[in-house]
């Protein structure tokens, strides 16, 4: 698989957080202000030099507003990403496309979102049915049906995936466990020192059959960013660099935003087969290579999915793979060792992001042991995008 | 009896409320009329109840009654007051509410309306009513505030057998303020117990590309496209064939039947317009393309993958209907034998309202007189109880067929439905055990309109084998 690989061009050169709560009691303009600012000291940049700016399309942050804060003069290079969490990996697949041709020379990529004490994404959102858009068309297929909550729109392919494969809601909870026990060491997540049990997680009530809370993300109010440069430049920076292996975006056939119903099969995620494709074939690597990943667990039946898509184990087979130990730390592929989004926060995937250049630093709470590189994944269901970081 | 002076007391409430209990059933008060059948036939007209055992001697004679019958549910309507004839004294109702009047709990709102029906009457038979407080509880935090529901049971004799009872019972709760006063929220909020349901409904955006599958569901009828050119039918429609790249596109009409691909039990959070939980599935039609849509009328422990359902339709109002799974086989499941009953649409006119209100002899104003149904809050005249529970029997009977007999109902009521609105009732088997002659059969049936669940109730029925 390295016919295609390329020569790396970017690195992430800073990260920045705020902290992770249920109520900053902030805009989330100063949250977003707070974590730019903190990447940027981070990589030992000024805002002077940052000339892009990427974000997410649901981000109420503009790039100007931003840049207004912190003094960031002119930009040469901004956007949006879109698909809510599936724009997570994207907006540092933008940013090092930017670098790479010279659109820019510094791109912040930032998210920041009061979504617990905000909008909460898990409640049905009246808007998205009457937006006269494709999009809102699209959910006229589903939301009056009622049909119309993150967690739902799972558990239609949740359930498909346990008829065809045998999986237990018992087999989800396996992920959520082993996200929980990684943040419960971990003093920058929200569950920091609350394990769960399996049987925890079994005695949680239903959300939307055959989803239990416990297989569903926590809601958060924080914020997330990272600084992309060119490799160059981030080798004479004062954080060593987490070298942009690959990055990639994908959608699928049919494509749907989390209601990709109309395909053949529910019990994969195409887009992000299409994502894995071009991971491996840029970074000349195979699973096997991977020393740690980090994939996006909004809900945990779309973490076995992608075992599978992502090829870590065959079709139907996460199941084994996870009760295997496998993702557990020590295991064959740790899992989130940030406790992930069930455990650490919700920063729709930016935080995972972190977490993988903190693991390629050597500076993570749960340090996974090796030089291996390490994968990122973005939002599942939705159109994504995945990155492989590496130690430069 | 007035409030006495512990009356705004919750244990001066219940000492009350312990007094009235005791005395037990009121002294019994006659029927103005005989059972006869040009009631009967005021009742079947207003309630468009056709089944022959009311009013076809000679098929009467040949059924299961062996000759003319009235209607089970036509119980009460006998034994109504006359217009402008005010309550007995010591009537335990009127001694309740007058109680819980005086401690506060000025607001009130009827929530359940159970009957069993011990044998249909016959022409010729003079009916009288008893009346006891049966139960009491409270004060319970509720929707609409701090209340007490109490219960009272109505009795309908024969001579000295009981041919029917009915166990009422009223919320009496103290307003809040902030909550509305106007009565449909109030209802809704009564009914609302279990989950949301209120009226709200989420509606599809239409676009010229999807504009003919929402005119099909208007019309009752699941249009799915078509490629003009090579033929390929698609679901959910768009402007442009996927196959062949054609712009002209037209639709064909589908069977309407398909299997469950996968489903989903909504339990949280509320969903505006549903009532939770929420079965929602996807399914393959028989033509090859998939549609999702409410599972309404099914339990959860029913729904399976690769069960065979077919299309029905919920009607929202003129704009929009909205696609519905039925059931088309008794599914699998802790049930025995259930079974989806026809779809039974009511057009609520003004004419409607009023002319059930009278033919049960139900003389309450908000029934007839739109000035001072809006005056107490409501948007105009809503159908009463008493036409709600005969929609019932004729919906149930209209399934069950002219010999069943009814033996049981249990009515919860929800948000009221309007003069102008449409009633579209969807029932489901829930039970079949097997009786001598026949089968019993438990019903749970829904009534709906545009506010939301405007009745749920469940029904017994016992079908003879000859029917």
């Amino acid at each position: 698989m390295t016919g295609s690989m390329r020569a790396p061009a970017a690195a992430i050169a800073g990260i920045g957080a705020t902290e992770f709560s249920k109520k900053s009691g902030r805009s989330e303009l100063r949250l977003a202000a707070e974590a730019v600012r903190s990447a940027l000291e981070d990589a030992g940049l000024r805002p002077a030099d940052v000339d892009g700016m990427v974000t997410f399309t649901m981000d109420s942050n503009a790039e100007v507003a931003v840049a207004r804060e912190l003094g960031i003069t002119e930009l040469t290079f901004f956007g949006q990403v879109g698909y809510g969490g599936g724009a997570a990996c994207g907006t540092v697949h933008h940013a090092a496309m930017a670098v790479a041709t010279g659109a820019a020379k510094v791109v912040v990529c930032y998210r920041a979102l009061n979504e617990r004490s905000g909008r909460r994404f898990g409640q049905v959102a009246i808007g998205a049915v009457q937006a006269t858009t494709s999009s809102g068309i699209d959910n006229g297929w589903h939301y009056p049906m009622g049909l119309s909550t993150p967690a739902a729109t799972v558990a239609m392919a949740a359930r498909r995936y346990m008829h065809v494969y045998g999986a237990t809601s018992a087999d989800f909870g396996g992920v959520a466990v082993a996200d929980r026990r990684h943040a419960a060491a971990n003093p920058s997540a929200w569950f920091y020192g609350k394990p769960i049990t399996l049987a925890d997680h079994q005695a949680s009530r239903w959300i939307a059959e055959p989803l239990r809370l416990l297989d569903c993300c926590q809601e958060s109010d924080g914020a997330v960013a990272v600084v992309v440069t060119s490799l160059e430049r981030a080798r004479d920076l004062q954080s060593p660099p987490a070298v942009i292996l690959a990055a990639a975006q994908g959608a699928g056939p049919d494509q749907f935003t989390m209601t990709s119903y109309y395909r053949d099969e529910l019990t994969g995620l195409p887009e992000m087969g299409v994502v894995a494709r071009q991971l491996w074939r840029q970074a000349g690597l195979n699973p096997a290579d991977i020393r740690t990943a980090i994939l996006y667990d909004h809900f945990t039946p779309y973490v076995l999915m992608q075992l599978e898509e992502l090829g870590f184990c065959p079709r139907g087979e996460a199941r084994h793979f996870i009760a295997g130990g496998a993702i557990e730390l020590g295991g064959r592929l740790p899992l989130n060792p940030h406790g992930g989004q069930l455990g650490e926060a919700y920063i729709h995937g930016m935080n995972g992001i972190a977490e993988a250049v903190r693991q390629i630093r050597g500076t993570a709470v749960n340090q996974v042991p090796g030089d291996g590189a390490v994968l990122v994944t973005a939002g599942t269901g939705v159109p994504t995008s995945g990155l492989i970081l590496a130690a430069a | 009896m007035a409030a006495d002076v512990n009356g705004d007391t919750a244990a001066g409430i219940r000492a009350s409320a312990e007094r009235i209990m005791a005395l037990g059933e009121s002294s019994p008060r006659f029927a103005r009329d005989q059972v006869n059948l040009p009631i009967v036939l005021n009742w079947l007209e207003a309630i468009g109840d056709t089944n022959p055992v009311y009013t076809d001697a000679e098929f009467a004679v040949a059924s299961v009654h062996g000759g003319l019958v009235a209607p089970p549910m036509m119980a009460q309507v006998w034994t109504m007051a006359a217009q402008g004839q005010a309550r007995e004294a010591g009537d335990p109702t009127g001694e309740m509410v007058k109680l819980l009047d005086a401690a506060g709990y000025t607001g009130v709102v009827a929530t359940n309306s159970d009957h069993v029906f011990h044998r249909y009457l016959r022409h010729g038979e003079h009916v009288a009513v008893t009346v006891s407080l049966v139960g009491l509880t409270g004060p319970k935090r509720t929707a609409l505030g701090e209340g007490w529901f109490f219960t009272t049971r109505q009795s309908w004799y024969s001579g000295e057998e009981i041919v029917a009872t009915m166990d009422f019972r009223i919320l009496k709760f103290r307003p809040e303020q902030g909550v509305s006063t106007r009565s449909s929220e109030r209802q809704a909020a009564a009914g609302q117990s279990g989950g949301p349901g209120g009226g709200f409904v989420m509606r599809p955006v239409v676009s010229p590309d999807t504009a003919f599958f929402w005119e099909g569901t208007r019309q009752g009828e699941l249009r799915i496209q078509q490629c003009d050119d090579c033929g390929a039918l698609r679901h959910p429609p768009g402007p442009m064939c996927v196959r062949c790249g054609s712009p002209s596109q037209k639709y064909i009409v589908a069977s309407g039947a398909g299997e469950v691909f996968s489903y989903v039990v909504h339990h949280h959070p509320p969903v505006p317009g549903k009532t939770l939980p929420l079965v929602i599935a996807l399914v393959q039609l028989e033509e090859g393309v998939r549609l999702l849509a409410e599972m309404p009328d099914i339990s959860p422990d029913c729904v399976s993958i690769g069960m065979p359902v077919r299309i029905g339709f919920m009607r929202i109002d003129d704009e929009l209907s909205l696609p519905v799974w039925r059931a088309t086989e008794p599914p699998a499941g802790p049930r025995e034998l259930p079974a989806v009953l026809p779809d039974m649409t009511v057009d609520v006119t003004a004419t409607f309202v009023v002319a059930g209100a009278l033919a049960t002899r139900d003389f309450t104003p908000v029934h007839h007189d739109r000035d001072l149904a809006v005056a107490n809050g409501s948007k105009d005249i809503f159908v009463n109880l008493l036409t709600d529970k005969g929609l019932v029997q004729r919906f149930v009977s209209q399934w069950a067929g002219p010999q069943a007999l009814l033996r049981q109902t249990s009515v919860r009521l929800g948000v009221p439905c309007y003069a102008g609105d449409t009633l579209t009732f969807t029932g489901r088997v829930t039970d079949r055990t097997a009786i001598p002659d026949g089968d019993r059969y438990e019903v749970q049936v829904t009534g709906r309109c545009s506010l939301g669940d405007h009745i749920i109730a469940t029904a017994v029925i016992d079908v003879p084998e000859r029917t």
